[in-house]
Parts: C-alpha cells; sequence; structure tokens
C-alpha cells in the first residue's frame, strides 16, 4: 500500500496523530497493570482519549488525500519507517514515574499545538482543536498534580522521577528543531517552545526536581520516520491482530 | 493502595437543579486526587455535570446493631402516611 501524503496539511498532521496513537498504544499497554484501581481506570481514559484523536485526525488526513487508505490502513499497515510520531511518546513504561514524566512532557506541548491549530482555516481541524483541548486540560492537570506527589513524596518517589525526568529530556531537543512545515501551520513556533521550555522549568522547580544538562542524543529527526529501538517491539504488539487476520473485523 | 489513602463517598449531580446521588466510592490520598478518582470512575460515560466527595469517616450511621431499635417502631405505624383522605379532583401535581 502507499502511503505517500501530497498535501501539506497532512504531513504536517500525520505527525500529530502519529504522536496521539503512540502514545495512546502506550498507556493501554498499562491497561490493568495500573498502581491501583482508580489509576488503571485514569490511565485507559487518557489512552481512549489519545486513540479518539488520532483517529479524528487521520479522517481529517484521509480526507486530504483523496481516501486512498483509511485510518484504521495507516494504523494497522505502516511500518515503523512511515510513522512520524515524537520518540519521546515510544519510550517504555519502565514504572510510574517515566509514564507520568512522559505525559506531562506530552501535554505541555499538545496544548500548545491545539491552541493553535483550533484557529486552523480547516474548520474540522479546528472543531476538533476545541474538543481536544479540554481532554488536554484534563490530563495535563492528571499528570501535573502526579509529578508534584512523586517530586514532593517520599526520597524514592522524588529519585525514580528525577531518574525519569533526566531520560526523556533526551528526546526533547527535536521537538522544537521544527522545519518549514512545523513552521507553516505553527507560526508561532518560537513562543510554543519557550512555553514549554518555562512550563517545564517552573514545575521541575517547584517539585523539588533539577533539570540538568543533559547532552541529546544523536539520533536522526522523528520527521524522517526515524525512531528509538523501541517503536518496533510496540508496532509488532499493536498490529499483530491485524496483520496476521487481515481479513479480521472488529 | 497502601496506608495514608482514604475512602470516599462519591455523590453525582445528573444536571443542575437535581439531588446529588450517592453512587459508590473511592480512593484518594488528598481531596484533589479524590474528586479527580471520583471523576474517572464514575463520570466517563456522562453521568453528571457536578460532583461530591465527602470523607467516609465524616458520614455519621446508625450503628448496625441498633438498626431495630432507630427503624422496627415505624412497621406498624401505617397512620403516618398521609393517604387516608380523597385528593379533590383539580390538584394534579401531588
Amino acid at each position: 500500500m502507499n502511503f505517500e501524503l501530497n498535501e501539506n496539511q497532512s504531513k504536517f498532521l500525520i505527525r500529530i496523530a502519529d504522536t496521539s496513537v503512540i502514545l495512546g498504544q502506550r498507556l493501554a499497554e498499562l491497561c490493568s497493570r495500573g498502581p491501583f484501581l482508580e489509576e488503571d481506570i485514569a490511565l485507559s481514559n487518557i489512552s481512549l482519549d489519545l486513540f479518539g484523536r488520532a483517529e479524528e485526525l487521520y479522517k481529517i488526513i484521509c480526507s486530504l488525500e483523496g481516501n486512498k487508505f483509511s485510518p484504521d490502513d495507516l494504523v494497522y499497515r505502516r511500518n515503523e519507517r512511515q510513522y512520524f510520531n515524537l520518540k519521546i511518546v515510544e519510550q517504555p513504561n519502565e514504572d510510574f514515574a517515566w509514564t507520568i514524566a512522559r505525559q506531562f512532557f506530552h501535554d505541555c506541548y499538545a496544548k500548545a499545538v491545539f491552541e493553535t491549530l483550533k484557529n486552523s482555516d480547516n474548520s474540522e481541524l479546528a472543531g476538533l482543536s476545541m474538543k481536544v483541548l479540554k481532554e488536554i486540560k484534563y490530563s495535563h492537570m492528571h499528570a501535573k498534580d502526579w509529578m508534584e506527589r512523586l517530586g514532593l513524596g517520599t526520597e524514592e518517589s522524588n529519585q525514580r522521577l528525577q531518574f525519569a525526568v533526566d531520560h526523556l529530556l533526551k528526546y526533547v531537543e527535536e521537538i522544537f528543531d521544527f522545519d518549514e512545515l512545523d513552521k507553516m501551520f505553527l507560526p508561532n513556533y518560537k513562543e510554543i517552545e519557550s512555553n514549554w521550555q518555562s512550563e517545564i522549568n517552573q514545575t521541575l522547580t517547584a517539585c523539588n526536581l533539577n533539570r540538568k544538562e543533559i547532552p541529546p542524543l544523536s539520533m536522526r529527526d522523528y520527521r524522517d520516520g526515524f525512531h528509538s529501538e523501541h517503536m518496533g517491539h510496540l508496532l509488532s504488539i499493536m498490529q499483530y491482530l491485524p496483520r496476521a487476520y487481515p481479513d479480521a473485523k472488529w | 493502595m497502601e496506608s495514608g489513602d482514604k475512602v470516599w463517598e462519591v455523590f453525582v449531580q445528573k444536571k443542575p437543579g437535581l439531588a446529588f446521588k450517592h453512587v459508590g466510592n473511592c480512593h484518594g490520598y488528598d481531596k484533589k486526587m479524590a474528586i479527580q478518582n471520583a471523576r474517572d470512575l464514575y463520570t466517563r460515560r456522562g453521568e453528571g455535570r457536578a460532583l461530591w466527595v465527602v470523607p467516609a469517616e465524616a458520614i455519621v450511621a446508625v450503628p448496625l446493631d441498633d438498626s431495630d431499635a432507630f427503624f422496627d417502631p415505624a412497621d406498624d405505624k401505617v397512620y403516618r402516611h398521609a393517604t387516608f383522605y380523597t385528593i379533590p379532583d383539580g390538584v394534579k401535581h401531588l
């Protein structure tokens, strides 16, 4: 199947859609494995929001591309190099602190992106963004509260969160290495980065965490379909069923 | 959950103006966590527009052993039901 995209808007949106679906999959892995019942359901709720968001974005992409493929095709039939998600969201659930730090970093960024997209000329995208912003507001609050609880909790919770933050910061640089396409759809890209940095710095300080000088990884850009070693494993699980049983209906 | 958590009773209001109804309980270390957990457990299918959580320990209940003394005396006093008069024809909303 040929997944080449022709429209600039769909080339840009697939980055957001892929980021949503991959983070959704990471959170879905925690279903029935949450630290306690209420949190298990909270993470599954957020996962479902991310899948729903991704599906709506894929629908917009499919219609921009003349419906040559469906949202299911995009999710289940693309290979690793055909995915354009941020590397930070494919990082595994090492422990609850990783899950929370990853979510918080993502939500701060996603909030800014959809704030901008709600002014899009594409009315479908603008409408979707309004709806998505409410979901992100909740998810962001949920993640931020846990940042505080873990950062200001026990010595162990603080250390674990610090470890997660140190690791995940390695994947931040590429987010803000905006290319022409990003700049076309996020004209306020400079503000997006500076707001993200200041929110993260403030939160880390308030949570008794340090922002260390983290040398970025020399990994190639997610915009060209490059990934960390975890992505293939994630896809092999996510895509197993439709690849093994192509005619399956659900 | 481990020590330090509390049980909270959860009340959901379906829409503004209606009474809050008890729907169950949830865990939470603090008020904020309790209200978020309640939201995730009890309103994920659009069940309400407002939520209360109340620490379960704040609820005063009739001790189980005393329930006979509290409630049995009402069993044989049917005359306390306001059903012993006829309703005038014109009354619609009673």
